[in-house]
């Protein structure tokens, strides 16, 4: 980790207007979870908030598109703009700007997303016991925003358009294929961060159903993470100067 | 004009004529515009792989209408009807969407990307009437999706039942009807997608925030509505294109939702969706007019 390089990204970050959308959009579930405790119809709070609120509008929606755009922003607006080359020629090691890349696009995704679940998850589930819902999704939204973090940073070294790339594998990937296949389950960040939040949870089955178990879905998702950035930390380390705009 | 063959000056004359010929004017550009964008819009005029996306998309659209009528042909059954007109939408909307996404970029920012815009600017044109001619290019480009295949299915209907002139004087109602729809159904998708895509110059953005658009928007709705009761629960179905769309459709065949759809549980009545359809579009386009009066070029 680098500090003049964290402190760089964050306000390179948190200055864009497409943060300002995100935390318009990161509004809309609390939003929706206002309108739940008012207007709400199901009787089952626990039920609707893991499954509705938490798993198709936070995991589902907000957090790949929080990371893909912060993600793919950390380190590939330097590449846009041409000033990833200043980087790369300051006697720093490749490995320590990707982490330092990494750290602050995880911590904007996550502290943005886990905001978001927090509140309306503490809206919509009311006073009742909440048998770890709230907890399981925190932990596992904040483990799924690194391991989704990860893989954007490596695609943002790997090709120019990144961002598209990042784009259709969140909605084509995860959103269509993931609902006619069952078997791409093993391959699809959303998958391993809603069976990490059921493992954290006391829920039934019938409350809360994951496609992947608890353990396993942990062991793939640090198996991805560790993946990715290493690939990224390669990839950067052999990337040249010259060699693209 | 009269002393054109005259050298207009002695020394440093470099021959310089005036243009006399005739001027087309405002109208002549509005159209010229219109044509190049929509030919645009499916690739003519560009290469091979500009083309691929569009005329595949518009392909995959007629499909059922292929499908339908070749089952029709085979089998020669009157009372055959696998698609019903009002209900053709719901095959082809995920195409349409498609074609949004893919075409918008191209017909919107093109201009922008190629930074031919100060060149249009410079002409008759006014910076609304681009707006407008680009908007119908798009909107047409639409219509052979959502209205083409439709009027063909209907067509070969007739022709394939047995007592064809009795078949069109039975269902004739149905073919202003597949005009009206497809034609709400385009308006409302060009204006949107024009909208989001009018946003960015850079072409993967505008693609990508148009799939955004629909993407998040039926999410929205569909939580909403599945959430709440009550007026909150009913109007959430307006908050996504494609629910306005096929209660319009719905609306203009006089027919009903589908019991258990979200339609059948809002249970608002067809107006409604209408003048939601006929609001957005308006205001959409009239966005995307003022961003283009205000855009430095």
């Amino acid at each position: 980790m680098n500090r003049a390089i964290v402190e760089l990204t964050a306000r390179q970050l948190l200055g864009q207007r497409r943060s300002l959308l995100l935390v318009v959009f990161a509004l809309i579930p609390v939003g929706i979870a206002l309108l739940y405790r008012f207007e709400g119809q199901q009787p089952n709070h626990v039920q609707w908030t893991a499954n509705v609120l938490g798993a198709r509008l936070i995991v589902g929606t907000l957090l790949p598109i929080a990371a893909v755009i912060f993600g793919t922003a950390a380190l590939g607006s330097e590449f846009e703009d041409g000033t990833a080359v200043y980087l790369l020629s300051k006697p720093l090691s490749r490995s320590r700007v990707v982490l330092s890349k990494l750290l602050v696009a995880w911590l904007a995704t996550g502290a943005l997303v886990l905001a978001s679940v927090l509140v309306a998850g503490a809206i919509a589930i009311r006073d009742i016991p909440d048998q770890g819902v709230l907890l399981g999704f925190a932990v596992a939204v904040a483990a799924g925003s690194l391991a989704y973090c990860s893989v954007f940073v490596l695609l943002s070294i790997l090709t120019s358009r990144a961002l598209i790339t990042g784009l259709i594998y969140v909605f084509i990937w995860e959103g269509l294929m993931t609902a006619l296949f069952s078997g791409t389950k093993v391959l699809s960040i959303r998958q391993y961060t809603i069976g990490v939040a059921k493992w954290l949870t006391t829920t039934s089955e019938r409350t809360f159903a994951a496609r992947l178990d608890g353990p396993e879905a942990l062991a793939l998702m640090v198996v991805m993470s560790i993946l990715a950035t290493w690939l990224a930390v390669r990839a950067l380390a052999r990337w040249e100067i010259g060699e693209s705009g | 004009m009269s002393q054109r063959d005259e050298p207009a000056g002695s020394i440093y004359d470099l021959g310089y004529r005036r243009y006399d010929g005739p001027r087309l004017g405002r109208r002549h550009a509005m159209l010229s515009l219109y044509l190049f964008s929509l030919r645009g819009a499916f690739g003519l005029g560009r290469r091979t792989s500009s083309k691929i996306i569009p005329i595949a998309i518009a392909i995959i659209a007629a499909t059922p209408a292929v499908i339908q009528l070749g089952v029709g042909a085979i089998v020669s059954s009157e009372h055959l009807h696998v698609i019903r007109p009002e209900n053709y939408f719901n095959f082809i909307q995920i195409a349409v969407a498609l074609f949004c996404a893919a075409v918008a970029p191209e017909v919107m920012g093109r201009d922008q990307r190629t930074r031919t815009l100060p060149l249009y600017f410079s002409r008759a044109l006014l910076r609304s009437d681009y707006v407008l001619g680009k908007l119908a290019a798009l909107w047409t480009a639409l219509l052979f999706l959502t209205f083409v295949p439709q009027a063909l299915l209907f067509l070969g209907n007739g022709m394939a039942s047995s007592n064809s002139t009795g078949y069109w004087r039975d269902n004739w109602m149905d073919f202003p009807r597949i005009v009206a729809s497809g034609a709400l159904v385009a308006a409302l998708f060009a204006s949107l997608s024009l909208l989001v895509a009018a946003q960015t110059a850079r072409r993967a953005y505008a693609t990508v925030s148009v799939i955004a658009l629909f993407v998040i928007s039926s999410v929205i709705s569909e939580v909403i509505s599945g959430t709440a009761g009550g007026v909150w629960g009913q109007a959430a179905v307006l908050l996504t294109p494609f629910e306005v769309v096929r209660a319009t459709i719905l609306w203009v065949f006089q027919s009903n939702a589908e019991s258990g759809s979200a339609l059948a549980q809002a249970d608002l009545p067809g107006y409604v969706f209408f003048a939601m359809l006929c609001a957005a579009t308006a205001i959409a386009a009239w966005l995307v007019v003022r961003r283009y009066e205000r855009i430095a070029v």
